[in-house]
């Protein structure tokens, strides 16, 4: 879906090609109206990729019951947010960050690493590809109800619960990964407050965090190269 | 090369892989073989040690809690520096900080230079598709499926670029003796750099005003069961 994405029309040169096959079947025989709906469907287009299945089996429907391109390319615009509001909720923010850091955790408690990245893969993709399942068959029976289908999708309430659990795993991640480290050597009272006072720094100002956290990192192999020997 | 136990062979599987990491980020097909745990286990595992892989995936995970692919954000590449930082740590033969460190900070840069080669490859794209419209509409599957192509050859480029003087690196730092300063440094470092990731991420996905809170509970109940089990 995101094969093409660009600065300049986004995810629509992969949403037009998922549509590729339907309006080819759509429009067989009538080249100047396929033309036309590719072209249109070419216009800027965003939403999370996985969702982006709804948007094509949605419009395509559109197509295929002989809705006006007016109204067509205004819904299409009205996708736009909720299809990428939710998706990147959904799973960028809950259940990709959720399946990794489960992983970690089980990695740092039962050792391997094959079993903690295969049961990562497993329950990420059981997630992505039902979501990609159900959006493909939803956008199709929904047609101009979208937005209703989104309302009553079944996952609505796990958003909360996955924020909720995210922030418990990634602290239990932090102080499990840290203790998987060499580094431990250097845990004692002092410095675990030293620790939390900086998972604080990082909360109250993210992007001062990250600066940090990077130049930290970015610097170490000269603190090393220095204090080596 | 042979010193490292890295052949031409080898060399040449890390940038199939590479590649096929790169490619699997956003163009197809998504089902997160990209991300750190992942890429940095196969390094690591191509390389002799997957446990050692796994480590460097999970900090480098939590340093990227804080980048959400959302919209047009840029964010680092995790495929092909998770892959790179993985192989190298487990080249070095995986124990110690400063190895460690070193394979985690490799990860990190090489991650932004893939988020400026993304960068470059998203206005090529812009070239391909873009104009399409009123060219060759037709031509979009081909165009398409160019772009895509185009992605894998720059994530493999970049993985053959940054594989080997990565694994080089964290060797010739893995001799370095760990004596007076550096080891509590070294390890300041890297536990202050996970804590603020931590911090970050936590902040970033939301969770609300108890979401610190959550933070703190869940890093409490790591640390008593650490203690209960020894």
């Amino acid at each position: 879906m995101q094969g093409s994405w660009n600065y300049r029309t986004l995810v629509a040169g992969g949403l037009t090609n998922a549509m590729l096959p339907l309006l080819r079947r759509i429009y067989a025989g009538d080249p100047v109206r396929l033309a036309a709906a590719v072209s249109r469907h070419l216009e800027p287009f965003n939403a999370h990729p996985y969702l982006c299945a709804m948007a094509v089996t949605a419009l395509a429907r559109l197509e295929a019951t002989g809705v006006s391109p007016e109204r067509i390319m205004r819904f299409r615009t009205a996708l736009r947010a909720p299809l990428g509001a939710v998706g990147d909720e959904l799973v960028w923010a809950g259940w990709r960050p959720f399946c990794a850091l489960l992983a970690i955790v089980l990695f740092t408690l039962e050792g391997s690493p094959w079993v903690a990245t295969l049961f990562f893969l497993l329950l990420y993709n059981v997630g992505h590809v039902y979501l990609r399942g159900w959006a493909f068959r939803r956008g199709w029976s929904a047609g101009f109800d979208v937005g209703k289908a989104l309302q009553e999708a079944p996952w609505n309430g796990a958003t909360h619960w996955l924020t909720v659990l995210n922030a418990s795993l990634v602290g239990a991640a932090v102080v499990l990964v840290a203790w998987s480290t060499p580094a431990t050597t250097l845990l004692r009272w002092e410095v675990v407050l030293a620790l939390v006072a900086a998972a604080a720094v990082g909360y109250a100002r993210p992007g001062l965090g990250e600066r940090v956290a990077a130049t930290l990192l970015i610097a170490a192999p000269v603190v090393l190269l220095f204090l080596g020997g | 090369m042979s010193e490292l136990g890295v052949s031409v062979g080898l060399w040449a599987v890390l940038v199939v892989v590479g590649a096929a990491l790169g490619l699997d980020a956003a163009s197809w097909p998504q089902v997160m073989i990209s991300r750190p745990i992942v890429a940095a286990t196969i390094g690591g595992a191509l390389l002799g040690d997957a446990s050692s892989g796994f480590l460097v995936g999970a900090i480098l995970e939590l340093l990227g809690l804080g980048h959400t692919p959302y919209g047009a954000a840029v964010y680092p590449e995790t495929g092909p520096a998770g892959l790179v930082a993985g192989a190298g740590l487990a080249a070095s033969g995986g124990s110690g900080l400063g190895p460690l460190l070193l394979a985690v900070a490799c990860g990190w840069i090489i991650g932004w230079v893939g988020a400026a080669t993304v960068r470059l490859q998203r206005r090529i794209n812009g070239y391909l598709v873009a104009n399409l419209a009123a060219a060759a509409p037709y031509r979009l599957e081909w165009r398409h499926r160019m772009a895509m192509t185009i992605d894998a050859l720059r994530a493999g480029a970049l993985t053959a670029a940054f594989a080997v003087p990565v694994m080089i690196l964290v060797k010739l730092v893995s001799g370095l003796p760990m004596g007076g300063a550096a080891l509590p440094a070294a390890s300041a470092v890297l536990l202050v750099a996970i804590a603020l990731a931590g911090g970050v991420g936590v902040r970033v996905m939301g969770g609300g005003r108890i979401a610190p809170l959550l933070f703190g509970a869940g890093g409490a109940a790591a640390a008593l069961l650490i203690l209960l089990t020894g």
